[in-house]
């Protein structure tokens, strides 16, 4: 199995008032590439035209090399992953999987399709028909289809959005799986941030038609590049401030009053402004100040209000600008916090991420 | 609020007021339908209906007539599906007037379509004459002048059920299939034709239903050979009731049995289709 790779280079398109502006981007054979936006940012727009449905006015995308920028879909050998995977309702499964085997290439070296279907598990189903298929064996049969078509690169297009939490899970899992042992780069869409975060290498923040920030999970939602992505990767605090002081490595920043201390690599100069960034994970709750902590940041804060999100508690809170902290339910309880007034609101130098005005 | 009306135990009350009045009114018109063909039926003897099922004049009748209505739905689907591809498939700016175009058969007097049709496909006609001359086909006293009159008439139901039929197929599993590595013609064949066939099935079997029963259009631009339909009135005109409602519950038990096999045919189909093949 060769490794593929698969590059976009300044990838711009018009189609009517909306543009794809100056996409560029590297994926690796074992990556997985997730692009992350808002609906109607232009992902699924971008993944088609990589897919070869729709002629960019300026770019490259080339597939190991290979410039494919004008060859039609057809002759790409891009896998192409749409909602519920759009398996073929009239064919079996045998006969889904074996769907582009007859426009492959002479001589190609492909992998038999029954080897196939025994490789992704899906064997004992070859003559079942798609709809009576679940929705983790609807996936593998997508799968093997578009290995079966010696495809160099996957394009997932939500395809699990329309699922239940239960069985997307465990989907995402397997899927993972699969790609990271797989030689196929895999570009994925989505506009869920658990989904992004659960499987990308790499991830790039898509607005607008343009993409606004690439970098990995954990630069994606601890670093957001601007207020816009903090607030769409689920950064709750986001508080403007003036850079008052810089000592060792450490940002003091004054805002309403309060001061809010940061640490990083790269710090802002004196004077001026900045936005402070803090995930609500990144906030600890106590009944009283911790003496002798190395927390630099302790807010006295009054709880303003109690709201249970899922598994966690989001309190908000206001300690001279508004604070949000997500506590687990034993803390929760233990703090008393849905009858207390009051809390101390502890975060890290290091977990307060600046973003320049 | 709605789930509440909806779980109310609506079986529980015995049928009124609008159920009842609305059935009433479906029975008078399920009765006007069948009523007529059973009292056909009811008034024939075996003796008569041997007799005239005897006639060579008959027989070949209806045998053209089953012929043309065979050849005419092929001609159907040759040029009706590729026009519902685009209709389905495509946005234009004249979409709105093809579409007018499609329904205008269904708007004309059959009488008034084969006089029509005899200006571009008689004798004189601006297509006929010269094929005539070149070719020797003639369509005017000819089988192929009933086809024309039959496709004329019934293309429409063609065009319009295969649209449905074929709008119906979701483009994801075109593009899917384009992406495996299909061409445009390659995709149209193995996916939206066979995922489109039930619709265009069903235009084509009412294409033929069409065409079997078509009479004006026919008798206009040919009367010999005599379709089924026109000898049925050539049997009205030469002997009465007796001898043409002989051979109308023949050739009527030979049509409605071909639509009754169509449709358990599709019903098989659909059945086989969502069965899982062990």
């Amino acid at each position: 199995m060769t490794a593929h790779r698969a590059t976009v280079e300044n990838l711009s398109l018009r189609v009517g008032a909306f543009a794809l502006r100056d996409i560029a981007f590297t994926v690796a054979a074992d990556q997985i590439l997730v692009i992350l936006g808002p609906s109607g940012s232009g992902k699924t727009l971008l993944l088609e035209t990589i897919a070869g449905f729709n002629r960019p006015d300026r770019g490259l995308i080339r597939l190991d090399g290979e410039d494919v920028t004008a060859a039609p879909p057809e002759a790409r050998r891009i896998g192409f992953m749409f909602q519920d995977y759009a398996l073929f309702p009239h064919l079996t499964v045998a006969q889904n999987v074996a769907f582009g085997r007859r426009f492959a290439v002479r001589g190609a070296q492909a992998e038999p399709v029954e080897a196939l279907l025994e490789r992704l598990g899906v064997a004992h189903l070859a003559d079942r028909k798609p709809k009576h298929l679940s929705g983790g064996e609807k996936q593998r049969v997508a799968l093997a289809r578009a290995l079966a078509a010696s495809s160099r690169l996957f394009l997932f297009d939500e395809p699990l959005a329309a699922l239940d939490a239960r069985s997307r899970d465990q989907m995402r899992r397997e899927l993972k799986e699969f790609l990271r042992r797989s030689s196929v780069p895999a570009i994925y869409v989505t506009h869920d941030q658990a989904e992004a975060l659960a499987l990308a290498d790499t991830i790039a923040v898509m607005r607008e038609g343009s993409v606004v920030q690439v970098g990995t999970p954990s630069a994606i939602f601890n670093e957001p590049a601007d207020a816009g992505i903090a607030a769409f990767v689920g950064v709750e605090t986001v508080v403007e401030g003036r850079v008052v002081a810089v000592t060792d490595g450490v940002a003091r920043i004054a805002v309403d009053g309060t001061f809010v201390h940061a640490a990083g690599a790269v710090m802002p100069a004196v004077d001026s402004r900045v936005l402070a960034c803090i995930r609500p994970e990144d906030v600890a709750l106590a009944a009283l100040p911790q003496r002798g902590s190395s927390v630099r940041n302790q807010f006295p804060a009054r709880v303003v209000a109690t709201e249970a999100v899922g598994l966690l508690f989001k309190i908000t809170l206001d300690c001279g600008f508004p604070l949000v902290a997500y506590v687990s339910k034993q803390s929760y309880l233990e703090l008393d916090l849905a009858n207390r007034g009051e809390a101390v609101a502890s975060v890290k130098a290091t977990a307060v991420h600046l973003i320049a005005r | 609020m709605s789930a509440s009306v909806r779980a109310a135990p609506r079986a529980a009350h015995p049928p009124r007021g609008l159920a009842l009045a609305f059935a009433f009114a479906a029975a008078l018109l399920l009765l006007f339908i069948v009523l007529p063909l059973a009292q056909l039926y009811a008034s024939q003897s075996e003796a008569s209906l041997a007799r005239v099922a005897a006639m060579a004049e008959v027989r070949s009748a209806i045998l053209l007539s089953l012929a043309a209505a065979t050849a005419t739905t092929a001609c159907a689907a040759l040029l009706g599906i590729p026009l519902a591809y685009l209709l389905a498939r495509m946005t234009f700016p004249a979409k709105p007037v093809v579409e007018a175009i499609v329904d205008l058969p269904l708007a004309v007097p059959h009488t008034v379509v084969g006089i029509a049709l005899l200006f571009v496909f008689g004798r004189t006609g601006i297509i006929g004459a010269p094929l005539e001359h070149w070719t020797g086909i003639k369509f005017w006293g000819t089988a192929a002048g009933i086809v024309i009159a039959m496709l004329y008439v019934s293309v429409p139901y063609a065009v319009n059920a295969a649209r449905v039929g074929l709008e119906g197929v979701d483009d994801r599993l075109e593009k899917v299939a384009r992406t495996l590595g299909a061409g445009r013609w390659a995709v149209f064949f193995r996916v939206t034709l066979p995922l489109g066939a039930r619709g265009i099935l069903t235009g084509l079997a009412l294409t033929f239903a069409r065409s079997v029963s078509e009479f004006g259009a026919v008798i206009v631009l040919t009367y010999y050979p005599m379709t089924a339909p026109v000898k049925i009135y050539d049997l009205f005109l030469q002997s009465g009731l007796g001898d043409s409602s002989a051979m109308a519950a023949i050739y009527l038990a030979i049509t409605l049995s071909l639509f009754v096999a169509a449709r358990y045919l599709f019903r098989e189909r659909r059945e086989a289709e969502s069965m899982p093949a062990r």
